[in-house]
């Protein structure tokens, strides 16, 4: 007994240091005075809280274990259910099916806001979808992926704002350019081991950042780019009103005029990109290419052994993989409308890493739920402001604890020996 | 610009030491604790942005009570915001990290980065986003150089600054090479799983390690309240992100590596913003990152990585 | 029986009670109150909503407009571009026609094309990018001057009344900043003084010291700072400390009790343009007495003219007759109005025709006076 009063003494006397000077104090500056607020009340009610639980851990623990049995022997069955289902590949191929069908049939039922979440939510499916070439394949840990996406943006909003072309023309060049600047990146870092090589990277994101918001003849500075133009269906516009003698969707097909046809549109834009990637990026990782990727990514030593080169194993995802931040980073320009250097910190490269880690390295369904529920998750908490953020940190710790591998593991695309081994037996 | 000045360039030295001592003094904290168990603390920034808050309250308290003393000022402060961030440095250990030590490498660093966010948050909510400030305690200093041209100032709080920094890495270097827990960190940087056979509690080295860490970004933080008086929940970010920058310059993993980088970093920032334009100071900071890593690949005093097979 | 009494009582209360908020609920107009809650910058959106908050208890309190009562409906962009779509997509989404908001111009300009394809009116208390109102849009006004009115307001002031021998100008490499720093140096460089130096430092920096070494070693005697207030305080703090004493200027963004507790002595004597002072105004004493009695304090920059906005938005639906946003927008461009922020008419782009920007002292107690 008395060692637990002393540990739940220690615990409350810790909870005491902790939570004094940001929750009991409080600065105030008026004016050229400073002074010390003192709201005593939450620490104290903390405090105690503390005390009497580590105090009465023991019994509380057993008291929890017997209430909780048949619920956790339940949720367990459960979970561990939709594991096994989600490891089978039919049922996977269904889930699959299933989110298609769903994402297809979405946007017709539901508001425009939601619809637009959506989509920024596939502009991250797509990024999260891109980094785990080179983070989940070939383990390379890339902190700058922002860059890239940067690059594909400022690409698209300066052609379009200065030689007029189009979103169409664009997607490619966008892609190919972070692409080229991935490929420039490469040549020279990915010779650097691990965290080296992520340290390099973030370098690298700052730097395009701070560029992008110092070289105002090319980029607008902190302006940015405005006027950026959403894409077109063949030719027709989505404006109230076409722009130059074109024709507008909702007049050639005799609708009334209305904002969520474009938003609409930029979704099904959006889910398209994402579905090429998916399929892209699906076959690569059944060819040789993307074998190597893996085997690259779990001994270094041996794929050089095996002949594998590894420099050029590297670079290809990296390459790869920042095309496809290249045409993510478009298709935010033409969502946005406006692009600002603030739209591409570090922050940004942080979140799409978590997205990857979260959704389970190497994983494209994980990728893909874990960039659905970090953009949606936060939007549909917008009430709760500052508390928002706060959850989203403590979400973020407790989904590593309680899932360190991802929401959904990774699980490499099956290869069966052809049937003729079999008979050959 | 009017040519070159021996006396500017001298200040700018000053300049560059002084903001490099307080990097110096965040990076420590980043490369213990990636010297011991390999992972890049993302949350650490805040702990010292924790640090900062605590040392302007302490001295708004103390000047409440009428302590006008600067030494006295500065070692209560230096002890409270030490036994604040200490503990905030072993509960995120405890809670976020530890039970995180056995996975893949980068489960502990979202678990850092969302530490990260939460702490940031979580400041804010206890103290609002605005900007909380104080006036100088020490102000003066010393000018050489002639009555009608330009002086070089050097003020007290700089020499304060490079005091302490001074102090306290001199006694984390002593404490690592000396003692025996110093003796158990560098075991444990070496091999755990070796310092572990041998006896070591190797779970208290790593606490140890982020209470070290976080200690001394705390007298970063205190420091920095006292010389520009401006505290925000959005500072350790920036200052964090610039005192990773330069533990990995000076070679992540090694404690004089750290005090280099810092240093390296505050020069060329100072140098930047005098010779080249104040918007281009980042970007020479991290390119010169990169250029170094290209050279030296693991920092300029890091050990060469051996690979194993 | 007495008992029974209470129930019924209870219940019917429970049932007028239920009745009225679904009365409420129909009678209402809803304005969207867009801007930072969170982030760096929420205490500029602490202003805009404390004044436009005011602006609906007050019209609400005289009855409302045309019966019905306004509700405030604050929604949170953090002043974050990507997040602004958001949130401008989840106002549409409510069925809101009118939006104060938002606070940032990186923020406003793509939630303004949204409002502007939805026919949602925005008015905006604070963004002062003269960018937004540049786009030819039909429902985007503002009640706040914008920085081509306010650089050369600085910019002329500084070539006629200080001639400084050397000027440097600085800026925060941000929208609002370097715009603001752009106009000056245009409007110094056409009354033939050239700056010795513009350059940008970064939001959130601290350290300043190699650029004052820099600019003192130049001989620089004034610089004007295009930006926000934490880092233009430090700069002052460390100018002084140095023993740099160039004369320092700054936009409206600096002009906040806080500079004062960042400089401290260092603030004494620091320019400012503001708007001009609306809570000082006498015909503004009683609204001052309101803000005063709950503990607000209405002399921020962007207070009164999230109050206006909201006025604005009263009148017009009342002068209109309607509440359909495009006829109100018509309205408003048509028509003049009695506000805090003085009797206020717009051009067509929707910027005020006119809007007053004037040079302040700034004194070390957080107070300040007219310049001369």
């Amino acid at each position: 007994m008395p060692r637990t009063l002393i540990d739940a003494l220690l615990a409350a006397v810790l909870t005491a240091v902790l939570l004094i000077p940001i929750f009991g104090l409080r600065i105030q500056v008026d004016g050229v005075n400073v002074a010390l607020d003192r709201t005593p009340t939450p620490v104290v009610i903390a405090v105690v809280a503390v005390f009497l639980l580590r105090l009465f851990k023991r019994p509380l623990q057993r008291l929890w274990a017997s209430w909780k049995v048949p619920g956790s022997w339940r949720a367990n069955s459960a979970t561990a259910a939709l594991r096994q289902t989600a490891q089978h590949p039919r049922a996977r191929q269904a889930l699959w099916l299933l989110l298609l069908a769903v994402a297809v049939i979405w946007p017709f039922t539901v508001s425009r806001g939601a619809v637009d979440v959506m989509t920024l939510a596939l502009i991250y499916v797509m990024l999260g979808l891109g980094l785990n070439i080179v983070v989940g394949f070939a383990g390379l840990l890339v902190l700058g992926y922002a860059a890239f996406y940067a690059v594909g943006a400022y690409a698209y909003a300066y052609l379009a704002q200065q030689f007029g072309l189009s979103f169409w023309l664009c997607l490619p060049i966008a892609g190919g350019l972070a692409a080229l600047t991935g490929f420039l990146l490469g040549l020279p870092v990915l010779r650097l081991r691990g965290d080296y090589l992520a340290i390099v990277t973030l370098g690298f994101g700052e730097i395009t950042r701070l560029l992008l918001n110092n070289l105002n003849f090319l980029t607008g500075g902190p302006d940015g780019i405005g006027g950026i133009p959403r894409p077109s269906l063949f030719g027709l516009e989505f404006g109230r009103r076409a722009k130059d003698g074109g024709a507008t969707f909702h007049e050639f097909f005799g609708l009334d005029y209305s904002g969520d046809h474009a938003v609409i549109f930029m979704y099904l834009l959006g889910l398209a990109l994402v579905l090429a990637t998916l399929f892209v990026i699906d076959r690569l990782l059944r060819m040789p290419l993307g074998r190597a990727w893996e085997a690259l990514r779990e001994d270094e030593i041996a794929c050089r052994s095996l002949g594998l080169n590894p420099t050029v194993i590297k670079l290809s995802a990296l390459t790869l993989s920042a095309a496809f931040a290249g045409f993510a980073g478009a298709f935010f320009a033409a969502r946005q409308g406006h692009i600002n250097p603030e739209s591409f910190t570090f922050i940004e490269s942080a979140m799409v890493l978590a997205i990857v880690v979260l959704g389970g390295m190497g994983s494209q369904l994980g990728v893909v739920l874990a960039a659905i529920a970090i953009t949606v998750l936060p939007e549909l908490a917008r009430e709760f402001n500052e508390y928002r953020m706060l959850a989203f940190g403590l979400v973020m710790v407790l989904m590593m604890m309680w899932r360190p591998q991802g929401l959904i593991p990774a699980s490499r695309p099956p290869l069966t020996l052809p049937e003729r081994a079999e008979a050959a037996r | 610009m009017s040519g070159f000045s021996f006396l500017e360039f001298v200040q700018q030295i000053i300049n560059g030491l002084t903001l490099g001592s307080i990097y110096a003094l965040i990076a420590i904290g980043y490369t213990m604790v990636y010297g011991i168990i390999g992972m890049i603390n993302f949350a650490h920034g805040e702990i010292y942005m924790i640090g900062a808050y605590v040392g302007l309250m302490a001295i708004t308290g103390l000047s409440l009570f009428g302590v006008d003393s600067i030494a006295a000022i500065l070692l209560v402060t230096l002890a409270i915001s030490i036994l604040v961030t200490g503990s905030y440095g072993w509960t995120v250990e405890r809670l976020a990290y530890r039970p995180l030590r056995n996975s893949p490498r980068l489960v502990p660093l979202i678990s850092a980065i969302g530490v990260s966010i939460f702490l940031q948050n979580y400041v804010q909510i206890g103290q609002g986003a605005r900007d909380v400030s104080m006036q100088p305690v020490l102000t003066g200093g010393w000018r050489f150089g002639p009555a009608d041209g330009f002086q070089v100032y050097l003020s007290y709080m700089q020499v304060l600054i490079a005091v302490v920094t001074v102090a306290f890495m001199a006694g984390l270097t002593l404490f690592i090479s000396r003692s025996r827990l110093g003796r158990a960190c560098r075991a444990c940087s070496q091999d755990r799983t070796m310092a572990n056979l041998l006896g070591i509690d190797t779970d208290r080295v790593i606490a140890l390690t982020f209470v070290l860490g976080a200690a001394l970004a705390a007298v970063a933080g205190v420091l920095v309240g006292m010389y520009y008086g401006l505290v925000n929940p959005f500072i350790g970010f920036i200052a964090g992100l610039k005192a990773f920058t330069a533990a990995v310059l000076g070679g992540i993993g090694s404690i004089p590596g750290a005090m280099l980088g810092g240093v390296v970093l505050g020069l060329a920032e100072s140098f930047a913003s005098a010779y080249l334009q104040t918007e281009y100071k980042d970007v020479v900071a991290f390119a010169l990152l990169i250029l170094v890593l290209l050279m030296r690949p693991t920092g300029l005093l890091g050990r060469p990585d051996v690979e194993k097979v | 029986m007495n008992r029974f009494n209470r129930h019924a009582l209870t219940i019917a209360a429970g049932v007028a009670m239920l009745g009225l908020s679904g009365l409420a609920r129909a009678e209402t107009i809803k304005i969207a109150l867009a801007g930072p809650t969170t982030g760096p910058v929420a205490q500029y959106g602490d202003m805009q909503m404390m004044g436009a908050k005011m602006a609906v208890e007050q019209i609400n309190a005289k009855g409302g407009v045309g019966g019905k009562t306004l509700e405030a409906v604050v929604i949170d962009d953090a002043c974050e571009p990507k997040q602004a779509v958001a949130v401008a997509n989840q106002i549409v989404n409510q069925k809101i026609k009118f939006v104060i908001g938002h606070l940032c111009s990186g923020s406003t300009q793509p939630a303004s094309k949204i409002y502007e394809d939805e026919g949602i009116l925005m008015i905006t208390p604070a963004a002062t990018n003269p960018a937004i109102t540049q786009q030819g849009y039909k429902m985007v006004f503002r009640t706040i001057g914008t920085d081509d009115q306010q650089g050369p307001t600085a910019g002329r002031y500084i070539a006629a009344k200080i001639k400084p021998k050397k000027l440097a100008i600085i800026h925060d490499k941000q929208q609002y900043g370097e715009g603001i720093a752009k106009e000056v140096d245009k409007t110094v460089k056409a009354a033939g003084l050239k700056p010795v130096l513009f350059e940008g430092i970064s939001k959130g920096q601290t350290d300043f010291s190699a650029l004052i070494t820099k600019m003192k070693k130049d001989g620089v005697d004034f610089v004007y700072y295009g930006g926000y207030h934490p880092e233009l305080g430090l700069l002052l703090r460390q100018s002084r400390e140095q023993g740099f004493d160039a004369g320092y200027m700054g936009p409206e963004g600096v002009g906040n009790k806080d500079i004062s507790a960042i400089a401290g002595p260092a603030s004494e004597g620091l320019l400012v343009t503001l708007p001009a002072d609306f809570s000082s105004d006498p015909a503004n004493a009683d609204l001052v007495k309101a803000f005063k009695a709950k503990n607000e304090d209405p002399t921020g920059p962007f207070v009164m003219p999230a109050y206006a906005g909201v006025q604005i938005i009263a009148d017009a639906i009342k002068g209109a007759k309607t509440e359909d946003a495009v006829k109100v927008a018509d309205h408003i461009r048509k028509n003049s109005f009695q506000t805090p922020i003085g009797k206020v008419a717009f051009k067509d782009n929707g910027d005020l025709k006119e809007f007053e920007f004037v040079v302040f002292t700034w004194h070390a107690d957080a107070t300040k006076t007219p310049a001369k």
